[in-house]
């Protein structure tokens, strides 16, 4: 049984690697095999320009995106454990349900959302004397489509984030937190100094997660920018993967370009991992 | 945390003032698919309508390949949730009650799929589902489902088997059941709760889906629902909004009803299962 799901799971690993290694066009997919040429996938990968750009640009991305998650995050989750209670009913409430909402359904909002004819962002930035944003295109330059991504991506995020920390931060003692305030400490101070070592795990475990999902993020670029509007200048790495493997049909090259964002992915991630393991192995 | 300085007026003002930011794109997505046309074109916005239309509705499910859609993503959440369920059920009791060599290894396995960006296995899924003929079918999504469901679910229900002493099922042996009555009367009750959550859980990522049936699904008629709402407003200029807000709110509802049914028993299992919500 355990072997047959073993097989099952690791097939695709092994299959990603073999292809990595063979040149696999829509050729040789009619043929059902490929030509091995060693690591040519990689080294054509590897001087490829738009890689190393669309490497960085994930990565600021990446870094971007987890920070104001987690950052954002915790900050939610310390005000749940300072409002009244209907309050957080209400608050926790709302956070589900933002949870819940499919990805491709929180795009097709923010697209109606940010639409510059009479999307209701400008109306509001605009009403609110931020700026004049009348008919303001959110859509023109890689930076700002990336950004407005960056607030799709954290939203649809910070339900998760904000309820797991909440969570954590009910095994922060009670008595702990009184006695350093009786002491004097300021609210920062107790904050890094007792609840911080508490909750530390949880915030390790959230932090991996959320780089190996924003760094391999597909589905909101994708459908945000919008099919027609992709260009290497505004490309993710699953975006570039998808390109370059999926629509040129070099599915060798984009075996490569999976096996180098796994590798940076778990390079990025291995806490989590080394933790899980530890937990399924101990109990 | 203290509870003393809980309820200052200030900070529920900021917790709402939150909950308001988090929720108007849900309310501004519910309020759009109601408004008549005129109300969704003007350049100031109505935030509620007072002549709610519900055509919007009855347009989006008229639209060609919306039932087809429909029946094409309830075939594969309910095949997918009955298989994951079946196999991780039995994995679970495998990877919990008894010590195997290579059980390190499989667990390594498990949480190694689960790390993988989705993304990066899109190329040689799509390669070995065509090697096999699976492209552009609904089994060969189902197959690609599977491989995500099952280390989540084997994992969840791992969890709840755990809790469950050997006494138990070993004092209904002791009392004269068979092995299987044991597992029938003493184990499912008791992980019940457990298959409920990760079926309800499996049922959302796979309704959910998007990349894989973009990849894989080239046919309208075979597409599932995620993808009929994606290629909604199709390549014209002229953006039906109040169409697209009630399709989407239409794709929404089955996934935040079975959601809020779940979230208490998710919430914590994941960061010990960890799956994106």
């Amino acid at each position: 049984m355990v072997a047959v799901l073993g097989a099952i799971l690791g097939y695709p690993i092994y299959d990603l690697v073999r292809l990595s290694l063979q040149r696999y066009g829509l050729f040789e997919l009619i043929q059902h095999h490929g030509v091995y040429i060693g690591l040519h996938n990689f080294g054509s990968v590897l001087h490829d320009g738009v890689f190393w750009h669309t490497l960085l640009r994930t990565i600021v991305f990446t870094v971007a995106n987890v920070g104001l998650t987690m950052v954002i995050g915790t900050l939610i989750a310390l005000l749940l454990v300072r409002i009244s209670t209907w309050v957080r009913i209400l608050l926790t409430a709302g956070l589900v349900l933002v949870w819940a909402m499919p990805q491709v359904v929180a795009v097709q909002v923010w697209s109606w959302m940010t639409n510059s004819e009479n999307g209701v962002v400008n109306y509001i930035l605009t009403k609110l004397h931020v700026g004049n944003y009348f008919q303001h295109n959110w859509y023109v330059s890689p930076f700002s489509q990336l950004a407005l991504v960056t607030t799709l991506v954290v939203w649809g995020a910070l339900p998760f984030v904000a309820i797991t920390i909440y969570a954590a931060l009910s095994q922060v003692p009670h008595d702990l937190v009184e006695a350093a305030e009786i002491d004097g400490a300021r609210p920062w101070r107790v904050f890094l100094d007792v609840t911080m070592p508490v909750i530390r795990p949880v915030l390790l475990i959230l932090t991996s997660l959320s780089i190996l999902w924003d760094f391999g993020v597909f589905t909101q670029p994708y459908l945000l920018i919008g099919q027609g509007h992709i260009v290497p200048a505004n490309y993710l790495m699953g975006i570039y993967l998808f390109e370059q493997g999926y629509v040129k049909a070099d599915f060798g090259r984009g075996a490569a370009i999976s096996i180098l964002m796994l590798v940076i992915v778990a390079a990025l991630s291995i806490v989590y991992v080394r933790k899980m393991v530890r937990i399924g192995d101990v109990e | 945390m203290t509870r003393r300085r809980a309820g200052g007026a200030a900070w529920n003002t900021l917790g709402l003032g939150v909950f308001v930011v988090m929720v108007f794109p849900v309310f501004w997505m519910i309020s759009t698919a109601f408004k008549t046309d005129d109300q969704v074109n003007s350049f100031t916005p109505t935030w509620f309508s007072t002549t709610p239309t519900i055509r919007h509705f009855t347009d989006a499910i008229h639209r060609p390949f919306f039932w087809a859609d429909v029946k094409n993503s309830v075939i594969v959440v309910l095949v997918t949730v009955v298989i994951a369920m079946a196999l991780a059920f039995l994995a679970a009791i495998a990877l919990a009650k008894y010590r195997f060599s290579g059980r390190k290894a499989f667990i390594v396995l498990m949480i190694g799929i689960q790390m993988l960006p989705a993304t990066g296995l899109i190329i040689p899924l799509y390669v070995l589902l065509a090697r096999y003929h699976e492209v552009n079918t609904l089994s060969g999504v189902i197959v690609t489902y599977l491989t995500f469901a099952l280390p989540f679910s084997v994992w969840t229900l791992r969890g709840f088997i755990i809790g469950i002493p050997k006494d138990l099922e070993e004092a209904a042996m002791v009392d004269g059941s068979s092995r299987v009555g044991a597992f029938l009367r003493i184990l499912l009750p008791l992980v019940a709760p457990g298959l409920v959550a990760t079926s309800i859980f499996t049922f959302i990522t796979s309704w959910n889906e998007y990349i894989f049936a973009r990849i894989l699904l080239n046919d309208q008629a075979k597409e599932t629902l995620t993808l009929w709402l994606s290629f909604y407003l199709g390549t014209g200029r002229n953006t039906d909004y109040g169409g697209l807000m009630a399709a989407s709110t239409l794709v929404a509802i089955p996934v935040v009803i079975f959601f809020l049914l779940v979230q208490r028993r998710i919430a914590f299992g994941l960061t010990a299962g960890a799956v994106r919500g």
